[in-house]
């Protein structure tokens, strides 16, 4: 056996270990499939929008009753079930096309942020130096600037046409701005362990029989700690969910499609004439997601990383 | 417990900690003196009467200073009055050359910037003082672009200000030929061509007396020290928080009018008829960035009056004149006022796409449901517009409506697309607007309009801004459709007419970059015209060749609520007045009881 | 000891000097010129908008140039002659007068937080793996998934004006702590949840270790072992991350601040975003930038102290 088959055998037995301990926990499972719920409806939402977006079931734009104003919860339908907005659209078709957009910042905005974390802080931990000085300058440059600035500061060049010819308004505007400024900590996460695990055995090994750097990096080390990645992945998503309802308080979200942000804004000036349940829908429906995945990425944590788990 | 080292330590830290934060304040005004209790839904950008230009500081700013007239309080048409003016301007012949005395004995506020911290009195170098630095080039100055070439010698002045180093080395005793001091108490005032908005022009609050002293005493902090004549001074202003002004005990004093409109007497709002003013002893204006908490403060009493936001017709007001149930129990009172202004989504007419296709553009006009638009957003209490000069100004056509294309009617709206299809030769390309907000209302107002457009087959595209981006896009002419709205300061219309002469192409006030050779001329002629039915006959003609054109829809003019407590009394709200607190009265005992009415309603 | 403070003090000034360039990058490279139409007032002539741009210095080079708008820009930091913003208000007291109510807003909170939660974390550390540890792990989590606009909206509606408990708005009439009562306590609602579970993961890896079984089976007391051994040993990690934390207390909240009008620090950012006044956001973000290193430096210079494993070499 060479020592790449070794890694594999040690990385299939702590995943398949993972799974094994992660199964007999029925209520990080029944988190699960809450959360692959969301998922699902969101790319069915995907799909749907992209054959034909005036399908029923997806289309909130589509005008309930005579008039174009406010009704309140009634069970008279499906589709009325969390009243209407101010134009008579459903709200409910409106929370659940929100579970699209907020996936899909999440997802896009986690992405990036692992895209631009992850090789940088392989890098800086493998090659140290000069490389190394380079990169802890800007993420130090970066995490010395207070989030909320940083973000709405991107938001901001992104919105404009100065800068790429085009404008980056709406959702990538949003996903690119949460991206581009978070990707500092899972940097220095990975940093921190490939720094840890360079002088290591299969390391040494790899380099005496002359692997390439990128070999050792993509081949040898990022999978040794891959779980490390998947762990801050699930429990920055949540965060990330919730960074868009602020971004959209603060009008630097897309205006053009239902959010949960925009949902949860509008009520700051209607909860006063009694308009509860486009807030309350949408905060329900960030609600039950948000804890799902915090249950069920706490569990992952557990099983993934034995150094952390919880104690039983 | 508590034996371990650290522990103690913290608990002293949380101990000592809020001392070190400034804590409670002495409170300014005295809590028995009354105090009224106002909102601004923003924040005043300057107190410095010179650079005002934003509703909220005018708010705050009128009660402080006083420009030579103002409007009366009661009586509607809106007239002109003197304020520190005595009496009217005597006009000569060619409508070129002012007299105007102001009243003797106006003492400024008390302030450190004079001798002996004691107001001096004014005369009429500081309202000369007041239109030289309006011309001085290095301080940047918001009012200026409107008193360019209006004022002999004025424009001199301005170009001559360039060479110093920065505003405070300008020496202003230059003379400007048409700002002359006759004697202490007169001016005369020289014009370049006849303007007949001129007396209201200086009723503008940035033409109050400005003090030399102070200016030159405070420099930039003149913005935060307002050193006025009026009948309030500015007691604290914690920026973006609040602001405290109190009686200003030099003020030469003044009684409430004895007269008003018909009606006035029933509404007891001549109740207090000559008697001294003010009556209010401080005024307390909270800003508030959010309609939630300054709609809550309202219903519980902690602000006298209020403006109704969008959001919150429906709870207030049920019928089509009268308070819901809920706001009559607590004893709140409405009153509704017109308030000349119109709401409009413009074209830029450079554009390919909607420039030269005028059956595109009256579609647009025809695809969207006035009606149902000021339903939506305004609880059917807005009037449709069918023009551009809004009911409540001297030259508005009552027979605008005739004009045409200001009705709801989607079929011929298709009729026109395909007109204007023709004219494109292609089917018309997705339209972008430009949107000057992104909160609830802006973004609830966008998805109407594009639902409207839908409606008719085409699409638009809304892109909701930021202010500064907004005014940058459709100044530079990089707008297509943009959103946009003009409230009235006088009851002439010339401005609004302005909107749409080539000579005012953006970054001017013609936003629209419409052009009429015909137009122009006519506006040239109307421009040195004085109010007369002529001269509203001659601005309906302008009106109407502006509509054949269609530059904008014109959606909506505004009839502005204000919601009061039965406590605060004398509430008129005025058009284009500000300084209205020291006619104000407050019935304190009636407000105390609040609390307990809304204990008995509960 | 000294040589290290040195050094890292030294360290302080690239990345000070990458705060100034990157914040000059992202807001002058595209904001400067909107500004400019804002100052101009209604219906400005085209030369009037240039007078107006040479008055502020935009129609000079960005970077490359002895007086480009950069160099004055790091000049203006680097001597801490911060100069006014578009409003003419001195920068450093627009600060100043918004600190203190940032402060009074965030360090009740902080305090509310820190001790609840330790207080919560040794509870749950101690019955690990009972019904009570999953309970408040629950509640915990429950708490950090409700949304943070949503707390202070249903907060304010709620709490403040339905059940008439605090009050709704501030007001220069009342105690700073009166007006601040329902934020700080929304506050520390909201930023339970993490901390507990922070906590109590620290608190879990000093229980198993083998000097707490020691001193049970010396036959101490649970109270002496909890905080006079425990507590004790878990304030490192818990000291070095608070630390780390307190730098942003004077940067207040902006969403708190805005809905119950604290005149704070998150109030003056949002204006200055709305307006383009770069010249603020940059020299709070000087200053913050500043404060974070030195903290960062206090924090580690602390765990030396409290653990004599480490030095500083």
């Amino acid at each position: 056996m060479n020592e790449d088959n070794i890694n594999s055998f040690q990385r299939s037995s702590l995943w398949h270990d993972a799974f094994r301990r992660l199964r007999r926990r029925k209520f990080a499972m029944v988190c699960f499939w809450i959360v692959a719920g969301y998922f699902a409806l969101a790319v069915f939402v995907y799909i749907a929008e992209s054959i034909d977006p005036t399908m029923s079931a997806i289309n909130w734009k589509e005008q309930l009753g005579q008039g174009m104003e406010y009704q309140r919860p009634s069970l008279c339908s499906v589709k009325t079930i969390f009243g209407t907005n101010f134009l008579g659209q459903s709200t409910l078709i409106s929370t659940l096309y929100g579970v699209k957009t907020a996936l899909a910042v999440a997802f896009a905005a986690s992405v990036i942020s692992i895209m631009i974390g992850v090789p940088l802080g392989a890098a800086a931990g493998y090659f140290g130096g000069v490389v190394d000085d380079i990169v802890v300058w800007i993420y130090s440059t970066l995490s010395n600037i207070p989030w909320i600035i940083l973000v709405m500061a991107f938001a901001v060049v992104l919105n404009d046409d100065k800068i790429m010819g085009g404008k980056l308004s709406g959702e990538p505007g949003v996903y690119l701005a949460i991206g581009l400024t978070s990707w500092v900590g899972i940097c220095r996460l990975i940093r921190g362990e490939i720094i840890k695990r360079k002088e290591s055995e299969y390391v040494l090994a790899a380099k005496a029989v002359g692997c390439s750097n990128s070999r050792i990096i993509f081949r040898h080390l990022l999978p040794n700690v891959f779980h490390i990645i998947i762990i801050n992945f699930s429990l920055r998503f949540v965060s990330f969910i919730h960074m868009e309802v602020i971004i959209s308080f603060l009008g630097l979200g897309d205006a053009n499609k239902p959010s949960w942000g925009k949902m949860i804004s509008a009520a700051s000036s209607e909860l006063t004439r009694g308009i509860w349940w486009e807030m309350t829908a949408a905060t329900m429906a960030i609600f039950v997601l948000s804890l799902a995945l915090n249950i069920f990425g706490d569990a992952l944590r557990d099983c993934l990383d034995p150094k952390l788990r919880m104690e039983r | 417990m508590i034996t371990n080292d650290w522990h103690r330590r913290l608990i002293l830290l949380i101990l000592i900690l809020p001392t070190i934060h400034t804590g409670c304040r002495k409170d300014p005004a005295d809590e028995k003196g009354m105090v009224l209790r106002q909102a601004l839904l923003s924040k005043p950008q300057t107190l410095d009467s010179g650079n005002m230009s934003d509703v909220y500081s005018m708010m705050v700013g009128g009660d402080i200073y006083e420009p030579l007239y103002t409007y009366h309080y009661l009586k509607r048409p809106y007239e002109l009055i003197p304020l520190s003016a005595d009496g009217m301007p005597e006009v000569s012949e060619d409508h070129l050359t002012y007299t105007i005395k102001i009243k003797k004995g106006i003492l400024f506020q008390d302030d450190p910037c004079f001798r002996g911290s004691k107001g001096r009195e004014v005369t009429v170098h500081d309202y000369i003082f007041a239109f030289k630095r309006m011309a001085n080039i290095k301080f940047i100055n918001v009012n200026w672009s409107g008193w360019q070439n209006k004022i002999v010698g004025l424009d001199d002045f301005h170009e001559y200000t360039r060479q110093f180093k920065d505003e405070y080395s300008v020496d202003y005793s230059k003379e400007v030929d048409g700002l002359l001091a006759l004697d202490d108490h007169t001016i005369q005032i020289k014009m370049v061509k006849p303007y007949p908005q001129f007396i209201s022009a200086l009723a503008d609050i940035c033409l109050s007396p400005v003090a030399q002293e102070a200016v030159n005493y405070y420099k930039d902090e003149i913005n935060s020290h307002p050193v006025g004549t009026g009948p309030y001074r500015l007691n604290k202003w914690h920026k973006g928080s609040y602001l405290i002004v109190v009686r200003n005990n030099n003020w030469r004093g003044e009684k409430y009018p004895t007269e008003g409109e018909p009606g006035d007497a029933e509404e007891g709002l001549l109740d207090d008829a000559g008697r001294e003013l003010p009556f209010v002893d401080a005024v307390y204006w909270t800003i508030f960035k959010q309609q939630q908490p300054a709609w809550l403060s309202f219903q519980k009493g902690l602000l006298d009056s209020k403006s109704i936001p969008k959001d919150n017709f429906k709870e207030a007001i049920t019928s089509e004149t009268g308070l819901s149930e809920e706001m009559r129990e607590r004893n709140i009172r409405l009153v509704k006022f017109v308030d000349p202004s119109v709401f409009w989504i413009g074209f830029n007419m450079k554009d390919k796409v909607l420039g030269n296709n005028l059956p595109l553009r009256k579609a647009i006009s025809l695809a969207i449901d006035r009606e149902r638009f000021i339903d939506i957003f305004f609880n059917g209490h807005h009037v449709a517009a069918h023009g551009f000069i809004a009911p409540g100004r001297d030259s508005y056509d009552p027979e605008i409506n005739k004009c045409g294309y200001s009705r709801y009617d989607p079929e011929q709206a298709k009729l026109l697309i395909k007109e204007a299809e023709l004219i494109c030769g292609d089917s018309i390309a997705p339209l972008k607007l430009n949107m000057p907000g992104s909160g609830t209302f802006f973004t609830q107002y966008g998805q109407f309009l594009q639902r409207s457009f839908e409606d008719v087959g085409l699409t638009l595209k809304v892109d909701y801004m930021d202010l500064p981006t907004y005014m940058e896009q459709t100044a530079k002419g990089k707008s297509q459709l943009f959103a946009s709205s003009a409230s009235a300061v006088s009851p002439d219309s010339l401005d609004v007419l302005g909107m749409f002469a080539t000579k005012n192409f953006a970054p001017g006030s013609n936003l629209f970059f419409y052009s009429n050779s015909e137009f122009d001329k006519l506006y040239e002629e109307g421009e040195v015209m004085f109010p007369s039915d002529q001269r509203n006959e001659l601005y309906r003609k302008m009106e109407r060749m502006v509509m054949e054109d269609y530059p904008a829809v014109f959606l909506n003019h505004r009839v502005s609520y204000v919601l009061y407590h039965d406590w605060n009394r004398n509430v008129k709200p005025h058009a284009f007045s500000f300084g209205l607190t020291k006619y104000r009265k407050i019935d304190v005992e009636k407000r105390n009881k609040y609390k307990d009415l809304l204990r008995s309603i509960r | 000891m000294p040589a290290y403070i040195i050094r890292r003090l030294l360290y302080m000034i690239p990345i000070v000097f990458g705060v100034l360039l990157l914040t000059f990058l992202l807001f002058n490279v595209v904001g400067a010129d909107q500004a400019v139409y804002r100052l101009a007032g209604n219906n400005p002539t085209p030369e009037i908008l240039d007078d107006i741009r040479h008055e502020l210095g935009y129609d000079k080079p960005l970077i490359f140039s002895i007086d480009s708008q950069f160099v004055t820009h790091v000049k203006k930091a680097v001597t801490f002659n911060f100069g006014k913003a578009l409003d003419k208000e001195p920068i450093i007291d627009k600060l100043k007068n918004g600190v203190p109510y940032s402060l009074a807003l965030t360090v009740p909170m902080f305090f509310g937080i820190v001790v609840t939660s330790v207080s919560l974390a040794i509870l749950a550390a101690f019955y690990r793996g009972t019904w009570f540890d999953r309970i408040i792990l629950l509640i915990c989590v429950a708490g950090m998934s409700f949304p943070y606009l949503s707390y202070i909206i249903f907060g304010q509606y709620f709490i403040a004006y339905k059940y008439d408990l605090f009050q709704i708005y501030f007001s220069p009439q009342r105690s700073i702590w009166s007006n601040a009562a329902l934020p700080i306590l929304i506050g520390i609602v909201v930023g339970i949840g993490g901390n507990v579970r922070f906590y109590r993961t620290v608190m879990l890896d000093e229980i198993n270790s083998g000097y707490i079984r020691t001193a049970f089976a010396k036959g101490l007391s649970t109270r002496v072992v909890l905080f006079k051994h425990l507590l004790k040993n878990a304030m490192i990690p818990i000291i070095t991350n608070t630390v780390l934390t307190l730098p942003y207390l004077c940067l207040g909240s902006l969403l708190l601040e805005s809905f119950f009008g604290i005149p704070g620090i998150g109030g003056i950012t949002l204006d200055a975003i709305e307006s383009r006044d770069f010249s603020v956001i940059s020299t709070m973000t000087f200053i913050f930038s500043i404060l974070f290193v030195i903290f960062n430096l206090i924090s580690d210079v602390c765990y030396a102290f409290a653990d004599p494993r480490i030095s500083f070499d």
